[in-house]
């Protein structure tokens, strides 16, 4: 008798292999390239597949690619996944995928909601995953990509985003904020803006390192991705761009977002031929008072506070040690924020008539339940006609690690 | 029935913690949601105040009639047979929530991190690996519950912890949420996710004295909530009030979405392990405590051996509805608002019965 129930309870851990499937057998998609075709409601779905062999040092000799691009058409991701499986040995699996790129021409079309609302359905992709614009299409996106260090897809773009969205040149762009955004019905979601078609160097540009959008960065050498500025969705619809500087603001402003450091330059206050560089650092939220009013413009009031670290003073003028001119610089920085800042707040009050913010969330206490709160409309009353206020205050000016630069007159004598 | 008076306060604290703490993982905040939005996490605390006096009520009843559980107490109080029917009412209860919760529970397991077992096998293999937790009997399941509680409790924190940086406050606002009326309904309708704790009144002998029973069952009932108010207000402020109202299960995406730090991503099958634990637990008490409702109704002298049919009733039941979205959406909606009614007006009515006849001067 015992020998039976033994027996019984090997059969009851065998039923664990149900969905058993070795690490082997599993194609792992990182990036999922979408793009319109000329049928409606058929897309075509590019899937780059890493190979996780490359790179481990247990295998070192193995020669295969580090990568597999692969495209197909189908309805949706899930049902295209297995249409590729015609000619994917393994299995595809959604588990790692790090991005969704969709071409900019399908982020401008209504259909975009159809294609990326598979993703909450299915347990496979998973909320964080990075919401991407491509300029071009994206299978020629992702067909473009050739990283010449990093050659594992995974971590190339999870280290070139993550650097990206660390200094505030691409905003982040996660499916879960996406949802919680379009669905919301306020405010604006930024999606990350790419291309790997260099441009041009744009002309008549004044020198600010951030001020493009991807493609524009002059670059020479290293691959031909890049990751700048954002594709701003209103509705689950791409309506713009916005160039690194612009999304940088939109981190100073939100509190909801994390930022690190930032690196920007301004022309120096007293010498202008020279730029001046400097970190920026909020230490603390940014504060956001909403003052509602339901028959006249709404007043939002934002202060933001932020630590100075001057980098670099090329022009050699002892900010350091002078206090008027340390005072000067500081007012500099402000005024030169301010200015881009109320520049961006007009841009998107009137033409895009919500705030790439989210905002929306501090008007919300004034209401006493959602009906209240939807009625009042933030997308077409609210914030279009709301008077905004920014104040950045600067808690602390620093010079790194040199109380005074060298004196160009003593060196050169 | 295995009962040598080992039970003590923290067992009891234990057992009951993990059976009500649980609904803060199922599907029931999704259901809340549908009528209240962001204003979800003040349901339990309304449906908690409601049904509280009813509960008071019922321990202050069992108190004076010493010796009895809640059957038992039943039959005291309103004869033999309108106990034996109130009795039975709440076998009925524990049925259904064993149907209902066991299938959401399979469910939860089968789409998120079984997509080819089939459903059968798997509730085959739930619901035997509770009937030999429930076989070993109410000391054991104690002694599991008290065990267990730390690393449940660890990994529920954690859960939380690593979650809240994304947790944004100012999603709770509007703060009524769809409307202080829709709050208050619901509050009151859904006011059965706390009928449970009427259940656990059946072990109200099992303890070494019955002092430690009471206490252990209303520290567990206001920890309970706490953890349940905490969870429920962490989905509406991570997802906001449209995306909770389309999350099935908010505690697993909640799980998927974590990661411990950068290089950890795609750890929900650590939580998973816990969870699963906290699940098969509070379907042993839940099983066990049934078949012993069962057993005090028609006078069994063990009611253990009932265990089994019992088992296999819920998992015929629970394969029945073939539509999960709608077994929980349609027929517990219903069947919470029509208990609710029943589990705040029942130990009233019990009161005021034994009030009449004179049996609480004592």
């Amino acid at each position: 008798m015992k020998k039976y129930w033994l027996l019984m309870i090997f059969i009851l851990f065998l039923t664990g292999c149900y969905d058993r499937i070795e690490l082997e057998q599993q194609a792992y998609v990182i990036i999922i390239g979408v793009d319109k075709t000329d049928r409606e409601g058929i897309y075509e779905y590019t899937f780059q597949i890493a190979n996780p062999e490359v790179g481990t040092s247990a295998n070192g000799g193995s020669s295969e690619p580090a990568t597999e691009i692969v495209s197909v058409e189908g309805g949706d991701i899930l049902s295209a996944t297995n249409t590729a499986n015609a000619f994917v040995a393994k299995r595809m699996t959604l588990d790692h995928t790090k991005a969704i790129v969709a071409s900019e021409e399908l982020a401008r079309s209504d259909d975009f909601m159809r294609v990326i609302q598979v993703a909450t359905r299915s347990p496979q992709l998973r909320r964080t995953i990075q919401l991407i614009v491509s300029k071009e299409r994206a299978s020629e996106f992702v067909n473009n990509f050739e990283p010449l260090i990093e050659k594992r897809p995974h971590k190339f773009y999870q280290f070139l985003l993550q650097s990206g969205q660390e200094i505030g040149f691409v905003p982040d762009a996660t499916l879960h904020r996406f949802f919680q955004i379009t669905e919301g019905d306020a405010d604006l979601f930024l999606g990350i803006y790419t291309t790997t078609i260099l441009e041009e160097v744009k002309k008549n540009h004044d020198g600010v390192e951030d001020d493009y959008i991807a493609g524009e960065v002059p670059q020479q050498g290293g691959t031909s991705t890049q990751f700048m500025g954002s594709a701003v969705f209103k509705e689950g619809k791409m309506i713009d761009t916005l160039t690194g500087e612009e999304t940088r603001i939109t981190y100073m402003l939100d509190p909801t977002v994390d930022m690190e450091n930032i690196m920007a330059t301004i022309k120096d206050p007293l010498d202008p031929n020279f730029l001046i560089s400097y970190q920026y650092r909020q230490k603390k939220k940014p504060k956001i008072s909403v003052d509602y009013h339901p028959d006249k413009p709404t007043k939002i009031n934002v202060d933001v506070y932020f630590v100075l670290e001057v980098v670099a003073i090329p022009s050699l003028i002892p900010y350091p040690s002078d206090t008027e001119k340390a005072e000067k610089l500081q007012q500099a920085v402000i005024d030169t924020l301010t200015e881009k800042t109320d520049e961006l707040i007009k841009k998107s009050q009137t033409e895009y008539e919500s705030d790439p913010f989210y905002w929306s969330l501090y008007v919300r206490s004034a209401f006493k339940d959602i009906p209240e709160y939807e009625k009042a409309d933030w997308h077409k009353k609210i914030y279009p006609n709301a008077e905004i206020d920014v104040h950045f205050h600067v808690q602390a000016l620093e010079f790194g690690k040199t109380i005074k630069d060298f004196d160009l007159r003593n060196v050169r004598d | 029935m295995q009962n040598n008076g080992f039970l003590k306060t923290r067992e009891i604290f234990a057992i009951a913690l993990i059976f009500v703490s649980l609904k803060a993982t199922d599907s029931t905040p999704t259901l809340i949601a549908q009528k209240t939005q962001n204003a979800t996490w003040m349901v339990p605390i309304i449906s908690f105040l409601l049904i509280l006096p009813s509960f008071l009520l019922m321990i202050y009843l069992l108190k004076k009639y010493n010796d009895k559980n809640l059957v038992e107490l039943f039959e005291a109080v309103t004869g033999k047979w309108i106990g034996k029917l109130l009795g039975l009412v709440i076998f009925l209860f524990c049925m259904s929530a064993l149907m209902f919760e066991s299938r959401n529970y399979i469910d939860q397991i089968k789409v998120l991190y079984f997509h080819n077992s089939p459903m059968e096998i798997m509730f085959f293999l739930f619901i035997g690996v509770v009937f030999f937790g429930a076989k070993k009997g109410i000391e054991v399941i104690g002694f599991t519950a008290w065990i267990s509680f730390p690393i449940i409790q660890f990994t529920a924190i954690l859960v939380i912890v690593l979650i809240s940086g994304e947790v944004i406050i100012q999603r709770a606002f509007p703060i009524f949420g769809s409307g202080l009326e829709q709050v208050l309904t619901q509050g009151y309708s859904k006011a059965a996710i706390f009928g449970e704790l009427f259940v656990l009144l059946i072990a109200y002998n099992a303890t070494k004295e019955s002092r430690m029973f009471r206490k252990g069952l209303l520290l567990a009932a206001f920890v309970g909530l706490i953890e349940i108010v905490v969870f429920y207000f962490v989905y509406i402020t991570v997802f906001d009030y449209n995306s909770i109202q389309k999350a099935a299960f908010p505690f697993h995406d909640i799980t998927q979405f974590i990661s411990f730090g950068n290089f950890f991503t795609n750890i929900e099958t650590v939580f998973m392990i816990f969870w699963l634990f906290a699940a098969f637990l509070k379907f042993i008490i839940l099983i066990y405590f049934t078949a012993w409702i069962f057993g005090t109704i028609f006078n069994l002298k063990s009611f253990e051996p009932i265990l089994l049919p019992i088992s296999l009733l819920t998992i015929l039941g629970g394969i029945l509805p073939f539509n999960s979205g709608l077994t929980e959406l349609v027929y517990h909606e219903r069947l919470l608002a029509w208990l609710s009614l029943f589990f705040i007006a029942f130990p009233i009515v019990l009161w005021l019965i034994a009030w009449k006849k004179g049996e609480l001067k004592a």
